[in-house]
């Protein structure tokens, strides 16, 4: 037997998952599948009729030959639902994928994994606790499942990777395309790290806005517990908290201002009984994979790093740094906040960006960093 | 009966053609005949001349008249030439003398009942007859006192064509009309907008005082109606007071439009243009068959304001660029080469973002591909040449009830003055203009920096991700606070404050909040 028809198998678009699970099943080996006659296919009663089309198309469009040859010109593995490399994660939530294809490694299976999502376009507030809580989270090893997208993902992302564990990304198009483009760098530190780029999309399949709802159930799947950083009261961020919700994980959720679109979402989440992110330190307590001394010697460390921060500035720069926040401010409302001319404020607010201190995220308009 | 000439004129560009109007009456079969590479509007002279002519009681007999305008290589256009061929043909009748016109230079259009109207372009006309030795001019009364802005030139208005055939004839005395500079400055209109009407938005403010003073193009990025074009239609209060060089310059191209003031021709206040995002590009630079100066040419001396930047076309800012960067246009069509002065600070305002929320993503629902479509629409060199770019927020209420005292126009006014002296004083000879206009050597030179400031610099370069043109523009304007500041070096503080103004880098916007 040749791995070439499984991987045939799984690569074919538009079959169900649990069809194709059936049709393996029935037929003991893909290679049967393939080599099926027209008088057996249609005796299977569990496909459609469309289904038997598309394998029959299939058998013509895709080369089993080519499928193998693709997949490792591109360094990309296949973990089917029946191998052993498959994660067991996965094995028990509903509609699981037939395959999972891989750049790097699969989470591993005794590690505690946590999915952390959130919305695209977040807020300084979110970037901020989201890397916080993933570096935290993967100092104490626990692997950072996300989706590679813009803001929240990405961030959670970078913070396990600068924390110096693994993490793990799921996309919603084949691995070998890098989605969003700008997270390219990211991309390649995650593979570097031994985290992995994951997919139940087969190689060269492009990003399309259907697939990634559909993602959110692997995020979800793969963690044993799944953090909402930031999500509007509709969002994919939520679909992926009903989906964890659904296969029995803990849902936490970042409590948020009550005037914030962004975190309306995640307060509501607490709201229905999602747990409340107080601290990572409380989280990781709750988790239960940190003993009450790490927990407190970790706390006590990051006390202490938040007085060094404060020490170090002047009077009127801890003056303009106190009146900056997680919400964008601009430099006209520091203005009239500090009472300082705007000449000084322009030189305060330069000082400390220059220092790292604070950001400027749209023209004028600054943030904590 | 004989062959008559009368001196006339048109403006090209800004440069004024002396145009001879002959005239020749002959018996033969009755005609009007018009020569000299003509547009149809001077050819429409002709029934305007022997309306008015007859409406004036006048004789019009009827004899075979042609008409010739010297020299026939130029391109004649506009309706100024009616005067001088209805003159030129009465002194062909013989009821004027031709040698009491003599060097008269003679301008104006005809109504059909006699009466003289405005034509455009007197004052570039008068002003280089005054340089070809002219002496005297006889132009539209209600232009007149736009001509008589030419100092010891005698300006002679008139309001019919009897008239000027009377005051030819010595029979009415019409007297020349004085120099009226010294009046109008007695008389300078007061200002009535200040930067006091403006609460809060000091940010936009200080900003605006360093651009003026330094001459740098600034850029407002903020909502909808946080007043935006309030606070640009008030920089020119900040200028410091036009020269009499500068007050002629921008005269001159504002009556080629024909667009001043019959009581009040010369043009004091600095000139404010907003301009609308569907201008085209002639609108804009200039342009046509006779090059005419376009809205960056009207704004001389003053301000350019755009308004809903990313709005305009493309290949209008584009077009910008070049004006920018000499403060003059040279506009070249088949009819040859005009130049038009085009010295103005350009202000920009945008909204951040399609439906001008953004950061507040409580607000903003524009998602990253609208806010960079949105960006797209604007070049990154038309952004560079923005050296001070600021946020203009909404404005809140506390700023309305305007607790306190907001400074008046002529307070920062002031300061301004003062650093353009610093700048004309150091630039002195050097051909600079100001310190937006510092480049390559210049730039070390004028800019240089101690060794903090360097540090500071160099910090930022890594830190902001600047890229080589917005460290040099950090460094341009950081010379006009310095100015402003009354230093004659550069220190962090300088630096500081220019860092916070620098341009928007559009591959970095939309990316945060």
């Amino acid at each position: 037997m040749h791995k070439k028809y499984e991987y045939w198998l799984a690569a074919i678009p538009g079959l169900a998952n649990g069809s194709k699970q059936m049709l393996r099943e029935h037929m003991k080996s893909a290679e049967r599948a393939y080599y099926i006659e027209e008088t057996a296919l249609q005796k299977l009663d569990f496909l459609t009729e469309k289904d038997r089309e598309i394998l029959r198309q299939a058998k013509k469009k895709y080369n089993p030959e080519e499928i193998c040859e693709e997949l490792e010109t591109k360094q990309i593995q296949v973990a089917i639902y029946f191998e052993e490399t498959y994660p067991s994660r996965l094995k028990m939530i509903a509609d699981n994928p037939y395959a999972i294809y891989f750049k790097g490694n699969l989470p591993d299976e005794k590690q505690y994994s946590v999915g952390m999502v959130g919305a695209r376009r977040c807020t300084a507030y979110g970037e901020t606790y989201a890397y916080e809580y993933a570096k935290i989270l993967s100092e104490f090893h626990i692997q950072i499942i996300s989706g590679l997208a813009r803001g929240i993902d990405g961030v959670s992302q970078r913070g396990a990777l600068v924390g110096g564990g693994k993490t793990f990304a799921v996309m919603g198009n084949g691995v070998d395309i890098c989605y969003p483009r700008e997270n390219s760098g990211l991309y390649g530190d995650i593979l570097a790290a031994g985290g992995g780029i994951l997919s139940e999309l087969p190689p060269g399949t492009p990003p399309m806005p259907y697939q990634f709802p559909r993602r959110n159930r692997i995020i979800s799947g793969l963690s044993d517990t799944v953090l909402v950083m930031e999500a509007r009261e509709k969002s994919g961020s939520l679909i992926t908290a009903d989906m964890a919700l659904e296969q029995g994980k803990d849902v936490y959720a970042l409590p948020g201002s009550v005037d914030s679109a962004l975190s309306l979402g995640c307060n509501r989440l607490i709201w229905q009984g999602a747990g409340i992110l107080l601290s990572p330190g409380h989280l990781l307590e709750e988790l239960g994979v940190v003993n009450h001394e790490d927990y407190m010697k970790f706390s006590g460390k990051s006390d202490e790093k938040c007085v060094e921060k404060k020490k170090v500035l002047e009077t009127k720069e801890n003056l303009v740094y106190s009146s900056v926040g997680f919400h964008p401010k601009s430099a006209n409302q520091i203005v009239s906040e500090t009472g300082l001319p705007a000449q000084v404020v322009f030189q305060l607010l330069s000082a400390l960006e220059i220092q790292g201190m604070i950001k400027e995220v749209s023209k004028n308009y600054y943030v904590k960093a | 009966m004989s062959v008559s000439t009368v001196l006339s004129a048109a403006v090209f560009g800004l440069k004024a053609e002396f145009v001879n109007v002959e005239a020749d009456v002959s018996n033969g079969l009755p005609a009007f005949h018009m020569v000299g590479y003509l547009s149809s509007e001077v050819k429409e002279a002709v029934e305007r001349v022997r309306t008015a002519i007859r409406n004036s009681g006048l004789e019009f007999p009827a004899k075979k008249v042609v008409i010739n305008l010297a020299p026939a290589t130029i391109k004649k256009r506009g309706a100024m030439f009616d005067l001088p061929i209805a003159l030129a043909i009465l002194v062909s009748l013989g009821q004027l003398k031709q040698e009491r016109i003599g060097k008269l230079l003679i301008l104006g259009e005809l109504g059909l009942d006699g009466t003289v109207q405005r034509v455009p372009g007197i004052l570039p006309i008068v002003l280089e007859a005054q340089d070809a030795g002219v002496t005297s001019c006889m132009i539209p009364k209600e232009n007149a006192l736009e001509g008589a802005l030419a100092e010891g030139m005698e300006i002679i208005g008139v309001r019919s064509l009897q008239e000027a055939v009377a005051h030819i004839q010595g029979t009415l005395e019409i007297p020349p009309e004085p120099y009226p500079v010294q009046r109008m400055y007695s008389h300078a209109g007061t200002e009535r907008l200040d930067y006091s009407d403006v609460y809060g938005q000091e940010v936009v403010k200080r900003a605006a005082e360093v651009a003026v003073a330094g001459c740098h193009n600034l850029l407002l990025i903020g909502p909808p109606g946080s007043g935006k074009s309030m606070i640009a239609k008030r920089i020119p209060t900040i200028f410091p007071p036009m020269t009499m060089e500068e007050c002629m310059e921008t005269t001159k191209i504002y009556s080629i439009l024909s667009m001043l003031d019959e009581q009040n021709p010369l043009i004091r206040r600095r000139p404010f243009r907003s301009v609308h995002h569907t201008a085209t590009k002639t609108a804009m630079v200039g342009g046509g068959v006779i090059p005419t100066p376009g809205e960056i040419s009207l704004a001389h001396g003053g301000v350019l304001f755009l308004d809903e930047l990313p709005e305009f076309r493309r290949e209008v800012l584009e077009v910008l660029r070049q004006p920018l960067e000499e403060r003059q246009i040279r506009i070249t069509r088949s009819s040859g080469t005009c130049q038009f002065p085009a010295n103005f600070i350009l202000v920009g305002a945008m909204n951040p973002c399609p439906c001008g929320c953004y950061p507040d993503l409580n607000r903003c629902s524009c998602t990253d591909k609208e806010i960079q479509r949105y960006m797209g629409r604007l070049s990154q060199p038309f952004l560079d040449r923005m050296d001070i770019c600021v946020e203009a927020p909404q404005v809140k209420y506390e700023a309305l009830k305007g607790q306190r005292q907001e400074e008046r126009s002529a307070d920062i006014q002031e300061r301004v003055g003062r650093a353009r002296e610093v700048q004309n004083e150091r630039y002195k000879g050097t051909g600079i203009r100001s310190n937006a206009a510092l480049e390559g050597r210049n730039l070390e030179r004028y800019c240089e920096l101690g060794k903090t400031e360097e540090q500071l610099m160099q910090q930022a370069f890594s830190r902001l991700r600047l890229t080589a043109r917005t460290y040099h523009k950090v460094l341009k304007v950081a010379r006009t606070i310095a100015d402003l500041d009354g230093q004659e070096k550069i220190n962090t503080e300088h630096l500081q404050e220019a860092i916070g103004y620098r341009t928007i880098n559009k591959k970095y916007w939309g990316r945060g909040a």
